[in-house]
């Protein structure tokens, strides 16, 4: 973020005069605003996408009369549950009651300081960003199991119990798969990750090596089931908890669980595409479109570059988030101890063994090797994306389906 | 007193009593049961059920034979058709009454229709209790196709009331046959589709396999019936083997539970029985509809005297209704009012047996289990 | 003692085996939740059933039902023959009719004829009984009002004095219809 606002100091006269701490703290303020923004719209935009992606996936339509196409749906949603009364139960433990929602808010937003949108717009480059990412991301627990705790309902209560014992274990293989792509790229900073990796995919960390490749999973289940999504939702689990540790509450508290919840999904996007997917590593494209639209000043070449960034950067987390709303949609639930199962079963024993093949593999396998390889990965996965189009046409004919491409109606 | 149990001395835990209903997503209605749990793990769950009685065999006694036709339909609403069709078969037998061919056809067709939807809904319903919501409305769309079907068969899309004492109320609508044959071709990959997105994931596999084992002599023993028998591996089935209406002429299959994914009786075998299932009636649909092509038009109501007044007696009829045998029992005193009535169904003996299995299971196997059980409320209590 | 959990009994079960179900499990998981994946994307492509009542379908969902359809009870009182078969036959007595001998016209009257819609439950054993098609159903579904009373349907005014319909003996079908028709038509007037 520095350099970008020396950047613009220098180029702004008026800033020129005030003291250098003083505009260092407007543009951390006015960025940090404009994330704030971001994450709400996000959670409104993300609560939207989800139910017509549902409803496509249901054969029905979704949320499709408030607005053109029903995209103020979540505004309408969120506005009549701030009409709602606000009920804490008689027995509930009201100071804990009224703090967990924020913890949970903390903990999801103190993690959005610390993601890259581009070369130059990230409010925080930590050295060890990752690091504080995993720390903070820990902080939604305690907020969890306060919520349960406090709600005075048994069921609230499981709810509760579930996620602190599925958090708390499924840190593990995540921490484990970070940990590796940290020892491949040899610093702990979430821009220098990025830096490590390239705009090709075959620069991308997880067509590296098959043992990345088998790294991303584990990586990507945890961060599942640290956000309570769909095969991990324990602690919500409609059909048997009704919806856990969130039962009792209702009004502006209930809307912060939500924006978490969302807010959740986007990190669970951005963490993957930061790690292995390349981040906003966009290559010869800043500088393509710069020369289309003719930029000269320093200024405006730095925006539009970081603008392309971040628009690479959304279109790769993008796509994993509607993966993770795809897969809400298509799998049931486990049980809470085969949840323990798969993970301290499998996801630990698969990143650990990942975790020292690949520490070999770096100190064995000479260099070109590795290239050779990254290419022969980038072709198994475009063949494997050819593959699941394939199984998609395959499922159409077979049942004979009536098609409509408008993805709106 | 060994050194080893003193832990458990200082540190005493008490076991937690929760309320599982009567509102609860996965009760199916308004069913209570009550969890005496230990952590996750329960140690026993107690079925507490009455939340939905109507006093409908009471009814009976006061509304007559004709009138309690339409309150058949209420016992289990999801598979009004062969509720209706029992209670009709009994009077029939007890007043001696003959029906013709084509409304025994046109009963068994609209029936196994029935039966299509009815396992839909429970098949759809039981994966959203495992957490997968899209094989629901994707089976609900399919039961649409069918609800459409009976409601231009008999104008009603849940409570039919389509059966009568002595016949049907209606003769095919006109293009009926073909409807539904265009239907049953639809329908036939749609179940291979439902299999490949439920039935054969592995997440949904392991939450079924091993869970509420009944063995055969238990199943025998608790008086389960219909799909939940033969889950356990008893191929018993009324329209087999102890045969009423066309069901004679007709080919067909009883599925039984095999162990596919565990062991024999478990949950995911009374599952995928339904499934099977749903492609025997499929079957049994398609040769109706050809037999009621070849069939001339006829009377679809047999003699039946203006008032109805059967002899002096008692009747019990079984009929093979979605959630098992349905039996109807009715004593006569010659008036034109019952002087009993008595319908025993499925869904009612399954919930004996819920206490017994329910020791050692998590709350999310008691989920699966009543699930499994495919229970609907209103029928457990009438 | 606390029992122990009845799926926590070990088998002896050879290391290999374990071994190997290991990685199948890991493989039969990848590949059913590949197919899971590849079945909801499929439907992302098709079409959706979704009926959007009541105001964007291309026909009122009235005029799709079909003719049999067990809507609101609708009743000609010109064709009625007050046989009240219909009020016996109800199961749950929401007909009501009533009809005495009046003394100017020297003849039986109807005074009433009401149907309790919030109580009827559709189930068409009145229409059955009926020998002239007076009572029928309609395609009318949406019942939905603030008062409950406005779902009482009475087809006799208050003070209104209908003289019931006599099917004529004797006479062909055809003519019989005919003076029906008529019946109907002077009324509408």
């Amino acid at each position: 973020m520095q350099p970008f606002i020396d950047q613009i100091i220098s180029e702004c006269e008026i800033l020129q005069g005030l003291p250098l701490w003083f505009s260092y703290l407007i543009f951390q303020l006015i960025f940090c605003g404009i994330i704030f923004v971001f994450v709400a719209v996000f959670a409104m935009l993300a609560g939207y996408a989800e139910r017509r992606v549902a409803g496509r996936i249901q054969s029905r339509i979704g949320p499709n009369r408030v607005g053109p196409q029903g995209i103020l749906q979540s505004l309408a949603d969120g506005i009549k549950v701030f009409l709602k009364e606000d009920i804490i139960p008689t027995h509930a433990d009201h100071i804990l009651f009224r703090l967990a929602p924020y913890f949970i808010f903390i903990g999801m937003f103190l993690s959005f300081v610390a993601i890259p949108f581009s070369s130059q717009w990230v409010i925080a480059d930590l050295d060890i960003g990752i690091f504080y990412l995993l720390a903070v991301e820990s902080l939604v627990v305690i907020g969890i199991v306060m919520s349960g705790w406090a709600s005075n309902n048994k069921w609230s209560l499981l709810g509760g119990m579930r996620s602190a014992a599925q958090i708390v274990s499924y840190e593990v293989p995540v921490a484990l798969t970070i940990l590796l792509v940290v020892m491949y790229s040899g610093t702990m900073s979430i821009q220098g990750i990025i830096m490590a990796q390239g705009a090709a995919p075959w620069n991308w960390n997880i067509f590296q090596t098959p043992f990345l490749f088998v790294a991303f999973f584990p990586l990507f289940m945890g961060s599942l089931a640290e956000g309570n999504r769909m095969p991990f939702d324990m602690p919500e689990a409609e059909s048997e908890l009704v919806s856990g540790y969130n039962t009792e509450y209702s009004g502006f508290r209930f809307v912060i669980f939500f924006f978490a919840e969302f807010s959740n999904l986007y990190l669970i996007g951005a963490l993957a595409t930061v790690l292995f997917f390349g981040g906003w590593q966009a290559g010869p494209l800043p500088d393509f479109v710069n020369g289309l639209l003719g930029i000269e000043t320093p200024l405006s070449a730095a925006i539009v570059k970081n603008l392309v960034e971040l628009c690479v950067f959304m279109f790769k987390s993008l796509c994993l988030v509607f993966i993770v709303i795809q897969l809400r949609w298509t799998l049931p639930r486990v049980r809470v101890d085969q949840l323990m199962n798969i993970c301290w079963k499998y996801l630990v024993p698969v990143a650990f063994f990942n975790l020292v093949v690949m520490g070999i593999w770096m100190v064995v396998v000479p260099e070109y090797v590795t290239d050779i390889v990254a290419l022969c990965m980038t072709a198994c996965g475009v063949l494997l994306l050819g593959y699941f189009f394939y199984r998609v046409a395959w499922q159409l004919k077979n049942t004979k389906a009536r098609l409509r491409f408008n993805p709106l109606s | 007193m060994t050194e080893s149990n003193q832990p458990e001395k200082v540190f005493k835990t008490e076991e937690m009593v929760l309320n599982m209903g009567p509102q609860h997503p996965s009760t199916h209605g308004v069913l209570r049961f009550e969890l005496t749990t230990d952590g996750e793990v329960m140690t026993k769950a107690v079925p507490d059920i009455g939340y939905l009685h109507r006093g409908i065999e009471k009814l009976a006694e006061t509304v007559g034979y004709v009138g309690f036709m339409p309150y058949t339909d209420r016992i289990d609403y999801v598979s009004a058709m062969t509720a209706n069709q029992g209670y009709a078969m009994a009077v029939e037998k007890l007043a001696g009454i003959e029906v013709t061919r084509r409304a025994e056809l046109l009963r068994c067709t609209a029936s196994e229709l029935n039966r299509i939807s009815s396992h839909l809904v429970g098949v759809g319903s039981f994966g959203l209790d495992m957490g997968a919501s899209t094989p629901f409305v994707h089976a609900l769309r399919e039961r649409e196709t069918i609800n459409d079907l009976l409601e231009s068969l008999c104008g009603a899309r849940l409570t039919y009331n389509y059966v009568r004492i002595g016949g049907v109320s209606h003769d095919l609508p006109t293009g009926f046959i073909d409807k539904a044959m265009v239907f049953l071709n639809h329908f036939e990959p749609i179940v291979g589709e439902l299999n490949r997105l439920l039935s054969d994931n592995k997440i949904f596999i392991e939450r079924l396999a091993n869970i509420g084992v009944i063995s055969k002599e238990d199943a025998i023993n608790y008086g389960l019936v219909g799909p939940n028998l033969r889950g356990s591996g008893v191929k018993f089935d009324v329209r087999r083997d102890e045969p009423y209406s066309v069901y004679p002429e007709l080919d067909f299959n009883i599925p039984v539970g095999l162990g596919k994914a565990g062991t024999l009786g478990d949950c995911f075998d009374r599952y995928y029985v339904r499934v099977e299932e749903m492609r025997e009636s499929a079957k049994i649909v398609r040769q109706c509809l050809l037999k009621l092509k070849d069939l001339p038009e006829g009377d679809i109501m047999g003699k039946v005297p203006r008032k109805i007044k059967p002899p002096k007696g008692e009747v019990l009829v079984k009929v093979e209704s979605s959630r098992g045998e349905m039996a109807y029992w009715i004593v006569s005193d010659g008036s034109d009012n019952p002087l009993r009535l008595h319908c025993r169904t499925g869904s009612f003996t399954s919930m004996g047996i819920i206490e017994k299995l329910s020791r050692g299971m998590m709350i999310a196997d008691l989920v699966a289990l009543i699930g499994s059980f495919d229970i609907v409320a209103p029928e457990v209590d009438r | 003692m606390r029992e122990r959990h009845p799926r926590s009994v070990n088998f002896e079960i050879p290391r290999y085996i374990l071994f190997m179900t290991y990685f199948s499990n890991i493989k039969t998981a990848v590949s059913t939740v590949f197919e899971g994946m590849t079945i909801t994307f499929s439907h992302l492509l098709r079409e959706p059933m979704t009926i959007q009542y009541p105001d964007r379908t291309p026909l009122p969902v009235k005029d799709t039902l079909p003719p049999r359809y067990r809507g609101f009870l609708c009743v000609r009182p010109e064709i009625c023959t007050a046989c009240t078969l219909c009020q016996k036959t109800c199961p749950i007595d929401c007909i009501v009719i009533e009809h005495s001998k009046d003394e100017e016209l020297k003849q039986r009257v109807m005074t009433r004829f009401d149907i309790d819609m919030a109580k009827c439950m559709f189930c068409g054993l009145c229409t059955e009984q009926c020998s002239t098609g007076a009572i029928y159903f309609t395609n009318e579904f949406e019942a939905s009002t603030s008062n409950i009373k406005d779902l009482v349907f009475k087809f006799i005014k208050q003070g209104e004095k209908v003289i019931p319909y006599k099917i004529p003996r004797k006479k062909k079908p055809a003519a019989a219809a005919a003076e029906t028709q008529a019946a109907a038509k002077e009324k509408k007037e």
